[in-house]
């Protein structure tokens, strides 16, 4: 077992002394920033996103043109009257104002208009198309001759709510704001575990492979076993991640708990202190598969071109739920969620989305991770069979049906 | 004590090892000769237990190798490899402790170490700042720095300049003297001559010949003699049994058809020559280990 240690300390000091590391640890927490305080910060003043440049309004109706710059001004978008509308067109090409709009004598009869160097302001156009149909709806009301009380009724919306039912049949309501807050809050998460798991898996199996190549697998076997060998690079590289995760979610934690309340931002509700819990739980989960399959393939390989040739299939399990994933937030209980997050090779992320969107039984979530970790000790009883045959394999590409053919080796 | 008993292994058809049987005793050093591909290096993986034999028998002091025996074994494989971005100390190091062996007294002979090979100073350089020598040298301390009873040196030679050469064969008779098993692979010969009780030649997975080199050299005997003198000696090349003859400025070497022509040649120049100094020659490793296998193996030697 101190082999084993020993070898864990030496992957571990080589994993984590080393530039890749510092700066993946470095710019971590900045992804968690990312994630947590950036989208709360833009939705709660829109200033931060634009330009500060004046709006120009060219009104040839003045109740349009009042009505806009008093809507301006109360959502702080700086706004100015022009005369000249060629003129105004001029300067927002040439940048001076971040857009023009247009309101034509004939208006609302005749469209209005709105100009910009990029047509993609849609803060700016989508204010101006908002404020105008309200004064439209305004004045083909007055037209109609309603009464205010009957044109009121006949404009409001039937209240409609979502609501989440919780575990002990809590409920909260839910808005379209948070299906994205929901969205991108699995999306890290995800990308996250994706990130690091391939990381450390590709690292575990260069590490097996340059065991080979630069010929120390032999001094190295004359010492220890090839299990202690093989489990200690994985518990190496995985104390590595745990490290870095934990540094992340350090900060995480500190973002939630300090800087959320201190600047009283209110964070994506998915960001909590228990699902950063659930992310590392399913980090260390997909890691020791993972690390266990990178690890038997690493054996098999010739060199690293040939790893990455043999690993395409775990990369492709790895990918699968990434592309799924707005599918799995709005299904979570369509059939092929379910059995993906069942599937070891997938479960660690597809439970991981479940759990942050819907709330999964306990015993779904057992049986997931009872699934993951029994692929975990049959991936792992594997590996350790071709790492110990094909470890001393050099010079020679070993085709799959010899690679199994090792595992049947006692 | 080392026992390997008959041992046989195959690659796919081809016999790597074809019922190699030997011995080594502690205090002694024993060498595995034989050319590029003889079946060196299979045997010693073998005895490493890094590879299994397909029959036959492998023994450490009359017991199957286990895995604690491990602690014990000192292996220099043929093919070298230190991790390249580990400083040479921690690599030291590191190798000690997956033996299992104590700590500081390990660093205190690799230190030694060190200072004998000239390498104290490059202890916190990386490995891959090293030369290749360098590194074989660092190589050849990682294995005997936890004191190890057994070693195994697979072509400890190659790669090394003469000083470090004879450095090396020094290192290794002072481990034979403290008592330890040595083995060693080697297919130059001379470095076998230099240092080495007794032998196994191996050709082609099959032992040729084995025993103590005296013994051994006795056996094939002396049928070449070294002569200097003064005067014509153009007749020795047509003496009947003179195999073969070839002159060099201050002597001449005479290759004789069996060891008792030496008398023959003797009385027979002392009548014709000024004989200044008679010399029988030993035949050298290298010329038994030709007549032993013959040309196919000096082929396999040049290779």
């Amino acid at each position: 077992m101190h082999k084993l240690i020993a070898v864990a300390k030496r992957e571990f000091k080589a994993a984590a002394a080393n530039k890749t590391f510092v700066v993946m640890t470095v710019l971590g927490p900045f992804l968690i920033l990312a994630i947590t305080v950036l989208p709360t910060l833009l939705n709660n003043d829109p200033k931060i996103a634009s330009s500060g440049k004046p709006v120009a309004i060219y009104a040839e109706r003045e109740d349009a043109g009042a009505f806009l710059a008093s809507a301006f001004e109360s959502q702080k978008i700086p706004s100015l009257r022009a005369d000249d509308a060629a003129r105004a067109k001029e300067l927002v090409l040439s940048g001076e104002y971040a857009g023009l709009v247009e309101v034509p004598a004939r208006w609302p009869d005749e469209e209005a208009r709105y100009y910009s160097a990029t047509g993609t302001d849609a803060a700016l156009f989508g204010t101006s198309q908002g404020v105008l149909g309200a004064l439209a709806t305004e004045l083909r009301v007055a037209e109609a001759g309603l009464s205010p009380e009957a044109a009121a009724r006949l404009l409001s919306k039937p209240g409609f709510r979502v609501v989440k039912l919780g575990a002990n049949m809590s409920e909260e309501t839910k808005t379209d704001r948070d299906f994205m807050a929901v969205l991108f809050t699995a999306l890290s998460f995800v990308m996250m575990i994706y990130m690091t798991v391939l990381l450390y898996g590709q690292m575990i199996g260069r590490s097996v492979v340059q065991e080979k190549t630069g010929k120390t697998v032999e001094v190295m076997l004359s010492s220890l076993s090839a299990r202690d060998l093989m489990f200690g690079k994985i518990l190496g590289l995985g104390l590595a991640g745990m490290l870095q995760y934990g540094v992340w979610m350090g900060m995480g934690v500190l973002m939630i708990k300090v800087v959320g309340p201190l600047f009283s931002l209110s964070l994506p509700a998915a960001v909590t202190v228990g699902n950063f819990g659930w992310l590392v739980f399913f980090f260390l989960l997909a890691f020791f598969l993972y690390a266990a399959g990178y690890a038997a393939l690493g054996a098999a390989a010739e060199d690293e071109h040939h790893l990455g040739q043999l690993a395409w299939p775990l990369i492709i399990f790895l990918v699968l739920p990434m592309v799924m994933i707005s599918t799995m937030i709005m299904n979570p209980q369509s059939p092929l969620v379910l059995g993906l997050s069942y599937f070891p090779m997938t479960a660690p992320i597809v439970m991981l989305v479940r759990i942050l969107v819907s709330a999964p039984a306990w015993w779904e979530v057992a049986a997931s991770v009872g699934a993951i970790l029994l692929a975990i000790l049959g991936v792992g009883f594997l590996g350790a069979k071709i790492f110990r045959v094909g470890i001393l394999m050099t010079g020679k590409r070993p085709k799959i049906g010899e690679v199994l053919r090792w595992a049947r080796l006692k | 004590m080392i026992d390997v008993q008959n041992v046989v292994k195959a690659y796919d058809s081809v016999k790597a090892v074809d019922g190699i049987s030997f011995q080594a005793k502690p205090g002694e050093i024993f060498g595995l000769i034989g050319p590029n591909g003889a079946g060196k290096s299979t045997t010693i993986r073998m005895i490493m237990n890094i590879m299994a034999p397909d029959s036959g028998s492998i023994r450490l002091d009359g017991k199957p190798l286990a895995e604690k025996d491990k602690a014990r074994i000192g292996y220099l494989p043929e093919e070298r490899g230190l991790y390249k971005k580990m400083k040479v100390g921690d690599m030291l190091a590191f190798l000690a402790e997956i033996k299992g062996a104590d700590r500081q007294a390990c660093a205190a002979r690799a230190d030694e170490w060190l200072r004998r090979f000239d390498l104290l100073e490059w202890k916190g350089r990386k490995i891959e700042e090293l030369s290749k020598g360098m590194a074989q040298k660092v190589q050849f301390i990682g294995t005997i720095a936890h004191d190890p009873d057994v070693l195994l040196f697979d072509e400890p030679f190659s790669g090394l300049d003469p000083v470090s050469q004879d450095l090396l064969l020094e290192s290794m008779l002072e481990l034979k003297a403290a008592g330890k098993t040595v083995l060693f692979s080697t297919h130059i010969m001379d470095h076998a001559e230099r240092i080495c009780e007794r032998i196994l030649l191996i050709n082609k997975g099959k032992a040729v010949a084995s025993g103590a080199l005296a013994d051994l050299k006795r056996r094939f005997g002396a049928d070449a003699a070294r002569v200097e003198y003064d005067g014509d000696g153009a007749f020795i090349e047509r003496l009947p049994y003179v195999k073969s003859c070839r002159s060099f400025p201050r002597w001449t070497e005479v290759e004789l058809d069996g060891p008792d022509a030496a008398d023959s040649l003797y009385r027979d120049l002392a009548g014709k020559l000024r004989v200044r100094r008679f010399e029988l020659l030993e035949p050298s490793l290298h010329s038994i280990f030709v007549r032993l296998v013959g040309g196919e193996s000096e082929e396999a030697d040049r290779a």
